[in-house]
C-alpha cells in the first residue's frame, strides 16, 4: 500500500503540473479537495483520466470521483480493491 | 438558419411546431463513440451543401458551408439590396472554425508536411470571410468568439453600431460545425448525456452537442424607411456579463446570469413582469440548469414567466446557439407561439420549476433570449414583435 | 467617436525586451532566423501558482501583461475587458488535438481543452480580478486586436470609465515549421520592408495589454479613433481610407508627425502600403515596427506600445525610422498596419 501512495503522489504531480509540490509535502490522509492540496472540478477529471492511464480503471459517473479522490490513501485503496495495484 | 432541424427557417418552423427533435444518431461525424452518442447533425453531407449554396469548392470547410447557407437565406429573406450603398457589416461568430477541416489533416501538416495549406483556413477569420465574399459585404467584418454566448454578443455588437452611426445595417450570428475535437472536449468534461438531453429535468444527465449556423439581418430605422422594409422584431435590450467565479462552471448562485438579466431588462426600460416568454440556454447540464434556474429566480421571484429550452430539439450549437434561438424567438412572437421543452418530466426539486412541454399558442410581445458560454460569459437579449399596418 | 482612450496604462510581452523599466528599443532583438519569439518574464511575480500550473504561454502572456497594465494605471478593477487573438491558444489547441490523434480520441485530459477557447485569455483575467463587467473576444484575423479598440472606444462613449484591452498570440514550434514548410518564412536577414525587395513574412509572437480610461489621469497620450478597410482592390483605396479617416478628425495627412507602417517583409501583401510610403514621407516621418514584432494577427498592439511610448518621449527611435524628417513635437501618430494585403486598419494615436 505504502509503495503505491508514493507512486500515486508522483503522477498525481506529474498529472496536475503541481510544479511548486514534491511528493513528501503530500500528506497521504489529508483532503484533495477544498482545503489539502486545494483541487477543483477540473483537476477531478484529470485525476478520472490519471485512474484510466495508469491502471486501466474506467470511471463512468464523474459522481463517484468524490469519495475515490478524498485523499491519496483512498484513491489508492480504491486501485487496490479493483485489482490493479 | 440551417441547423438539425431544417436546412431553413421553413423547415425548422415545421419541425418546431410539430414538437420533432432534429436529434439522433450520428451520421457525418466520424468519431469512435458514434454509435454511443446522439447529436444535431445538419443532415446534409459537405457535398449537399456546396449543391445548397451552388458553390463547389473543396477549399471550403463544413463550417463555412453552413456559414454561408445560413447567412444567405437571411439576406435574401430580408430582402436588402446589398448593392444599394447603405453601409453594411457582417458580425460573425464561431468556436470550431475550421477544426473540422484541420483535424483531419494536423497530423500529416506536423509529421510529413503535407496539407500545408490547410492550415490557412483553420482561423475563425476564415469562415467569416467566406461569408463576406460570398454576400460581397466589404463595409466592416469581424468575428466574436466566446464560446456558447458568442452570436449573442454578435446581435449586441450589431446593434450598438448601428446605435452609434457607424453602419446602416448588419448581418449578426453565429456558426459551428461538429468536430472530434470539441466533440471529445465536452466528453472529456463528462457533460454530454449519450442519449437525448432532458433541460430542466431532475434527471438530466448533460447536453447533446449540435451544429448550425444561423443569421439575422439588423437594419437601423432610417435604412428600413428608406426602402420601405419590414422588420420581424425588434432588439430592445441587450447584456453581456461576466460570472468570474471558473473556467467552465456555472456558479451556483447564477450571478453573470442573473446580471446580464437584470442589466438587459434595464436597457429595455421593461419590467420582469412583461416578459412573456423566456428561451432559456438550457443545454441541460446539471451544472447549467440549476445555475440558470437560480437566476430566474433571483431576477422574476415567484412569477417566472412562461420559459423552454429549445436544445432538445437543436443540440447544443456552440457560437451558433445564440443565432438559432433568436431566429426561434423571432418566429415564436411572429406566430405567438411557444415551442416547448422537448422530454421533459420531473422538474429540479431544488426550484420546482416547470417549463412549457407542449406547442402552445400565446400571445407574445416580448421574449428573453439567454446565452450563457464557457469563462463566465453571459449574454441575455430581449426581442419585441413588431406590428405593422 | 466622440470620445477618446486615454492610455492610462499599458503592458508589453513581447521579442524585445518590453518589461523592462523605461525601455525605449535602446538594443533590439532579431528573430531566431525567421521567427520572432517572445521573451516571456518571470510569471511567478504575477500569477499564483495554483493558476500558473493550468496555463498555457498565451494564458500567462495575458494574464501577466494585464496585470502590468492595470498596475501602471493604479486600479484594481474595470468595466470591461476586451480581448483580441487570431489563434486563441493555440499551445492548449494543438496538444488536445495532437492527443486526439495520437491517442485516437483515448485518454484525453480536459486541461488543455478548457484553456484552448480563444476566450480563456478574457476570461482568467475576469476571474482573478473578480471582473463582473463586459467580456468580449475577438478573433478575426488582422482585425482582432483593432476591433478591442473600437470596442472600447464605443464602450467608453456609452458611459464606462476603464477598459482593459489586449491583443495576445502565440505560435507553437510545430505551427512555425508548419509555417516554414510552405515557404512562408522569409529569413533573407533584411529588415528593410520598407524596400519592398523581400518576400515571405518573419513570424511573431506577443501580447499587449492596455487600460483605456475616460479620463486623462496620467496618460501621455490617447487613442482617437480605428477605421478598418477589408479586401481593398487598389493602393488608392488604401489611401482614400487614410484620408478619409483623418478627415472624420479634421485633419490631414499633413498634420500627421509620424506614420507607423505595419510592412510585414512580403512585397505582395505590402504593395498597397508600399505605394503609400511617398506620399507621406515629405511632411511626416515615417517608420515600421513589424521588424521588431513580428508578423501575427495581433501585432497591432505592439505597434500601439511604439507609438505610446514614442510620445512619451518625444522621440522617434532610429531603429525603426524609414525617413529622415525630424519633428520637434510628435502630436499625432497614424499607424497605418496591413495584414496579409486583406485587412488594413487606421489608427490615430495623440498627445494628451
Amino acid at each position: 500500500m505504502d509503495a503505491l501512495i508514493e507512486k500515486l503522489k508522483g503522477q498525481i504531480i506529474e498529472q496536475l503540473n503541481l510544479a511548486e509540490i514534491k511528493p513528501a509535502d503530500i500528506n497521504p490522509d489529508a483532503p484533495l479537495f477544498g482545503d489539502g492540496l486545494g483541487l477543483d472540478s477540473i483537476d477531478a477529471l484529470e485525476l478520472i483520466v490519471l485512474l484510466e492511464k495508469y491502471y486501466q480503471i474506467k470511471i463512468k459517473n464523474p459522481a463517484d470521483g468524490k469519495m475515490i479522490f478524498e485523499s491519496v490513501r483512498t484513491m489508492a485503496a480504491f486501485i487496490q480493491s479493483q485489482g490493479k495495484a | 438558419m440551417i441547423s438539425a432541424i431544417g436546412n431553413n427557417v421553413s423547415e425548422a418552423y415545421v419541425n418546431l411546431s410539430n414538437a420533432k427533435t432534429g436529434i439522433g444518431k450520428v451520421n457525418y461525424l466520424n468519431t469512435r463513440y458514434k454509435d454511443e452518442f446522439v447529436l444535431g447533425e445538419v443532415k446534409l453531407s459537405n457535398e449537399q451543401l456546396m449543391d445548397l449554396i451552388s458553390y463547389h469548392s473543396p477549399a471550403l470547410n463544413r463550417t463555412s458551408l453552413l456559414g454561408i447557407a445560413a447567412a444567405n437565406e437571411a439576406v435574401k429573406h430580408s430582402g436588402i439590396d446589398l448593392k444599394d450603398g447603405l453601409r453594411t457589416g457582417l458580425i460573425s461568430s464561431t468556436t470550431v472554425g475550421g477544426m473540422c477541416k484541420t483535424e483531419l489533416f494536423y497530423g500529416e501538416m506536423v509529421n510529413e508536411g503535407k496539407h500545408l495549406e490547410v492550415l490557412d483556413s483553420h482561423d475563425a477569420g476564415e469562415s467569416t470571410e467566406e461569408i463576406a465574399d460570398h454576400l460581397g459585404i466589404k463595409d466592416f467584418v469581424t468575428t466574436i468568439s466566446t464560446a456558447c454566448s458568442s452570436a449573442a454578443n454578435a446581435i449586441m455588437l450589431g446593434s450598438r453600431m448601428i446605435k452609434h452611426g457607424m453602419l446602416d445595417r448588419v448581418i449578426v450570428g453565429g456558426v459551428d460545425s461538429l468536430s472530434k475535437f470539441t466533440f471529445n472536449g465536452f466528453n472529456t468534461l463528462m457533460i454530454l448525456d449519450k442519449e437525448w438531453c432532458k433541460p430542466f429535468d431532475e434527471n438530466r444527465k448533460g447536453l447533446n452537442l449540435g451544429e448550425a449556423g444561423a443569421y439575422l439581418v439588423i437594419e437601423s430605422e432610417t435604412s428600413l424607411k428608406k426602402r420601405n422594409g419590414k422588420a420581424l422584431a425588434k432588439v430592445v435590450g441587450y447584456a453581456n456579463s461576466n460570472d468570474a467565479y471558473h473556467q467552465t462552471a456555472s456558479s451556483p448562485d447564477g450571478i453573470g446570469a442573473t446580471t446580464a438579466i437584470q442589466q438587459a431588462l434595464k436597457m429595455s426600460g421593461l419590467a420582469p413582469s412583461q416578459i412573456d416568454y423566456i428561451n432559456m440556454h438550457g443545454t441541460g447540464t446539471p451544472n447549467n440548469d440549476q445555475s440558470e434556474s437560480k437566476a430566474t429566480i433571483n431576477v422574476f421571484g415567484n412569477n417566472v414567466p412562461k420559459f423552454s429550452s429549445t436544445k432538445a430539439y437543436t443540440g447544443h450549437t456552440l457560437a451558433a446557439a445564440a443565432g438559432v434561438e433568436a431566429v426561434i424567438s423571432v418566429l415564436s412572437l411572429q406566430h405567438n407561439k411557444i415551442f416547448p421543452n422537448l422530454n421533459f418530466t420531473t422538474p429540479i426539486n431544488e426550484f420546482g420549476l416547470v417549463p412549457v412541454t407542449k406547442v402552445t399558442d400565446q400571445n407574445l410581445n416580448h421574449v428573453l433570449s439567454n446565452s450563457f458560454g464557457f469563462g463566465g460569459n453571459c449574454s441575455s437579449l430581449i426581442f419585441r414583435i413588431v406590428n405593422e399596418g | 467617436m466622440k470620445v477618446k482612450g486615454y492610455i492610462t496604462g499599458s503592458g508589453c510581452i513581447s521579442p524585445q525586451n518590453t518589461t523592462e523599466k523605461d525601455y525605449f528599443f535602446e538594443n533590439v532583438n532579431g528573430p531566431e532566423v525567421d521567427f520572432f519569439k517572445a521573451i516571456e518574464p518571470s510569471y511567478k511575480e504575477h500569477i499564483n501558482s495554483n493558476l500558473l500550473r493550468r496555463m498555457g504561454r498565451a494564458i500567462k502572456m495575458g494574464v501577466s501583461a494585464a496585470r502590468i497594465a492595470m498596475t501602471e494605471a493604479g486600479i484594481e478593477n474595470v468595466d470591461a475587458i476586451i480581448s483580441g487573438t487570431g489563434l486563441g491558444c493555440f499551445e492548449d489547441t494543438e496538444k488536445f488535438l495532437l492527443a486526439i490523434i495520437n491517442n485516437d480520441e483515448t485518454l484525453l485530459t480536459p486541461t488543455s481543452f478548457i484553456q484552448s477557447t480563444h476566450n480563456t485569455v478574457g476570461s482568467q483575467v475576469a476571474l482573478i480580478m473578480k471582473c463582473h463587467g463586459y467580456n468580449y473576444t475577438y478573433a478575426h484575423r488582422g482585425f482582432s486586436f483593432d476591433t478591442c479598440v473600437m470596442d472600447a472606444l464605443m464602450n467608453l462613449e456609452e458611459g464606462k470609465n476603464n477598459i482593459l484591452i489586449g491583443g495576445i498570440e502565440e505560435h507553437t514550434p510545430n505551427y512555425v515549421e508548419i509555417f516554414r514548410k510552405g515557404k512562408k518564412l522569409n529569413d533573407n536577414n533584411s529588415n528593410k520592408y520598407f524596400e519592398g525587395k523581400t518576400s515571405g513574412i518573419q513570424l511573431g509572437e506577443g501580447t499587449t495589454f492596455f487600460v483605456l480610461s475616460n479620463e486623462k489621469k496620467n496618460a501621455v497620450a490617447a487613442i482617437d479613433g480605428v477605421a478598418f478597410l477589408y479586401k481593398p482592390q487598389s493602393a488608392k483605396e488604401v489611401a482614400d481610407k487614410a484620408n478619409s479617416f483623418l478627415k472624420t478628425h479634421n485633419i490631414s495627412l499633413e498634420n500627421i508627425d509620424l506614420v507607423l507602417f505595419g510592412f510585414s517583409g512580403d512585397k505582395e501583401f505590402d504593395k498597397y502600403l508600399l505605394e503609400m510610403l511617398p506620399s507621406t514621407s515629405k511632411n511626416s516621418a515615417t517608420a515600421q515596427f513589424k521588424h521588431l514584432s513580428g508578423e501575427y494577427y495581433t501585432a497591432n498592439a505592439f505597434a500601439i506600445w511604439t507609438a505610446n511610448k514614442i510620445i512619451e518621449n518625444q522621440k522617434i527611435p532610429d531603429v525603426i525610422r524609414i525617413n529622415s524628417v525630424s519633428k520637434s513635437n510628435i502630436n499625432l501618430i497614424l499607424i497605418v498596419n496591413g495584414f496579409q494585403g486583406i485587412n488594413y486598419s487606421f489608427t490615430l494615436i495623440t498627445k494628451c
